[in-house]
């Protein structure tokens, strides 16, 4: 169903769900529909990250999060570790568990095609992925959220000199994903690299669909087989252009270096950071005043031609 | 690093670090490059000395041609005019099945002990750690199924006997560690770090001070390393040519890594 961003996560995303986000660090990050759970103060959610970027930052530094499954949180050579996320960590404001960009999306995988585990053989042996565990025994069975285990070390039963890593798949709520092209009828169309997030959406029990443009059905009908999601899976679908700004977009715009450094930036600092919430968040209605905000100007400078990238972007931090 | 040095050697260690990496893909070899310096590593290899490289990020990105430098592993620039960009958990499954096709991984980290053992978690108590850092990431997977590449700056306090929490699988303890545990038979080839190379003894897969950088001593590297190290095989790298340094701050004239 067709919805403003605001309806959608009213909607959908409820306090102490289970949510796992699309994209990949910098790249098609579904950053409005992430600013919209912030604006509206969403607390204590479960993330099931995968190649989380800032974006989870920015959730755990507006105290939206209680519990990360991390693989991975970095926005690359813009902020290498996700400063909030690191200090959330350090103070003992999150709870979290470990684990690889393998085994997780593997895990992912596995919730997609409906099976109850996966197992690996060698992958996380002699590491302390395996040994040591972020979340207690305990909890994972008391918490209904979370799954029985982080993992389970047995034999192959098909081959008892195997030993093989034994993981559950993970309980999602809600996926959010942003997409460059989704239809009236929620057929959806991810043009570029799709990540895990297919299977981020199989997985989940509901899926929010942000995109870049809202088209005619048969304009994704005439080519069936290069859409991902079928008009009957997404809850809703929400247009928002420039919706994963200041993460990548391909065939639609490039990072936005000079606020992903202000991101970093302001990180550092308690004050700075509520400061950056207030500005780009909070004081804001929508995701109209957050472009307005940005300024069109520099949108423009972002759009990509031929190369997916712009070519002659500055990347340097003008603030060092 | 110090002004002087640069001057009298024209170059800074960090860009002898990215010369050294480079200098690890060989033409037609196939690599897989994390975020940071080894991204930079494989960029100029590409470039310069090993253009029929094909270089494979995590995301599943195959044999990009790196025109520009990415800023991670998801960056279109890494992808610019690859063979294929896969979903994720195919990339998985190639690193397992195929691990015989990838001829290295390259890998950082905060803390490595003597047998190339990797920390990229976080220092202290893992539930209460003093430091915490991104994680795993494709660390694991890589350190696990492939031959490694190590990038590290050569500090005491990183270079230690036990690390704090074991992310990546080096050779373990030594010359069966890795059997012992059914890790696949690969591992860790060598150290890059900001003084030198250092390697891995054949038999006890102990590191030992492979090359050090011109103006850096033996003595220096041993000052800066955490646990007793064998000396005794160093050779001294040869400088960066000049070749090679114009390409390097061609390609990084934002200074993302540099």
């Amino acid at each position: 169903m067709l919805m403003t961003c605001s309806e959608a996560i009213e909607k959908y995303v409820h306090d102490g769900d289970t949510i796992a986000v699309g994209g990949f660090t910098t790249n098609r990050k579904p950053y409005a529909l992430i600013r919209e759970i912030i604006r509206q103060g969403k607390k204590k959610l479960y993330v099931e990250g995968s190649g989380s970027g800032g974006e989870i930052d920015l959730l755990i530094g507006a105290g939206c999060v209680k519990l990360l499954v991390n693989a991975y949180l970095s926005n690359g050579a813009f902020g290498n570790i996700g400063r909030r996320f690191k200090r959330a960590v350090e103070r003992a404001e999150l709870e979290f568990e470990d684990y690889s960009l393998d085994v997780q999306p593997l895990r992912l995988h596995a919730a997609a095609l409906g099976l109850p585990f996966i197992a690996v053989s060698s992958l996380l042996a002699g590491s302390d992925l395996e040994k040591k565990w972020g979340i207690s025994a305990g909890k994972y069975l008391q918490d209904p959220k979370l799954p029985p285990a982080k993992l389970l070390v047995d034999k192959n039963p098909f081959n008892p000199e195997e030993r093989l890593v034994y993981l559950p798949s993970p309980k999602i709520d809600v996926a959010l994903i942003h997409v460059q092209k989704a239809a009236y009828d929620c057929t959806a169309r991810i043009e570029g690299p799709v990540f895990i997030d297919v299977d981020l959406i199989m997985a989940a029990r509901h899926t929010i669909i942000s995109c870049e443009e809202l088209v005619d059905p048969e304009e994704l009908r005439r080519e069936p087989w290069l859409n991902q999601i079928p008009s009957i899976i997404p809850d809703a679908i929400v247009h928002l252009p420039f919706g994963a700004h200041p993460s990548q977009c391909v065939n639609y715009y490039d990072y936005d270096p000079q606020m992903m450094y202000l991101y970093d930036y302001v990180c550092r600092d308690d004050g700075l950071y509520q400061g950056f919430l207030n500005d780009y968040i909070y004081s804001l209605q929508g995701h109209q005043e957050y472009l307005d905000k940005v300024n069109r100007y520099c949108l423009n400078k972002l759009m990509v031609g031929e190369k997916n990238y712009v070519e002659n972007l500055v990347r340097s931090n003008n603030r060092s | 690093m110090t002004a002087k040095h640069v001057e009298e050697s024209g170059y800074t260690r960090r860009e002898m670090m990215a010369v050294a990496l480079a200098r690890q893909i060989k033409d037609g070899m196939v690599c897989i490059a994390g975020t940071g310096l080894p991204l930079l590593g494989a960029t100029l290899a590409k470039l310069t000395s090993a253009p029929n490289s094909i270089i494979i990020s995590e995301t599943g990105i195959i044999d990009g041609r790196l025109d520009q430098l990415p800023i991670g592993v998801s960056d279109t620039r890494f992808a610019y005019r690859a063979s294929t960009w896969w979903p994720r958990y195919r990339y998985c499954g190639f690193l397992i099945k195929m691990r015989d096709k990838i001829n290295l991984g390259f890998l950082g980290g905060a803390q490595i002990d003597p047998y190339g053992n990797l920390n990229s978690t976080s220092i202290g108590d893992y539930h209460h750690p003093s430091i915490r850092f991104t994680g795993s990431g494709g660390a694991n997977g890589i350190a696990t199924n492939v031959n490694t590449v190590i990038i590290m700056r050569h500090e005491k306090r990183r270079f230690v006997d036990k690390v704090d929490y074991l992310t990546s699988p080096g050779w373990i303890d030594g010359e069966s560690g890795r059997k012992k545990l059914g890790l696949p038979d690969k591992g860790p080839s060598a150290v890059v770090t900001t003084l030198g190379i250092m390697r891995f003894d054949q038999k006890s897969r102990r590191m030992y001070v492979g090359e050090c950088y011109p103006g850096v001593s033996a003595e220096e590297i041993k000052e800066n390393t955490g646990f007793t190290i064998d000396l005794s095989r160093a050779v001294l790298s040869d400088p960066p040519d000049d070749h090679i340094l114009s390409v390097l701050r061609q390609i990084d004239k934002d200074r993302l890594y540099i």
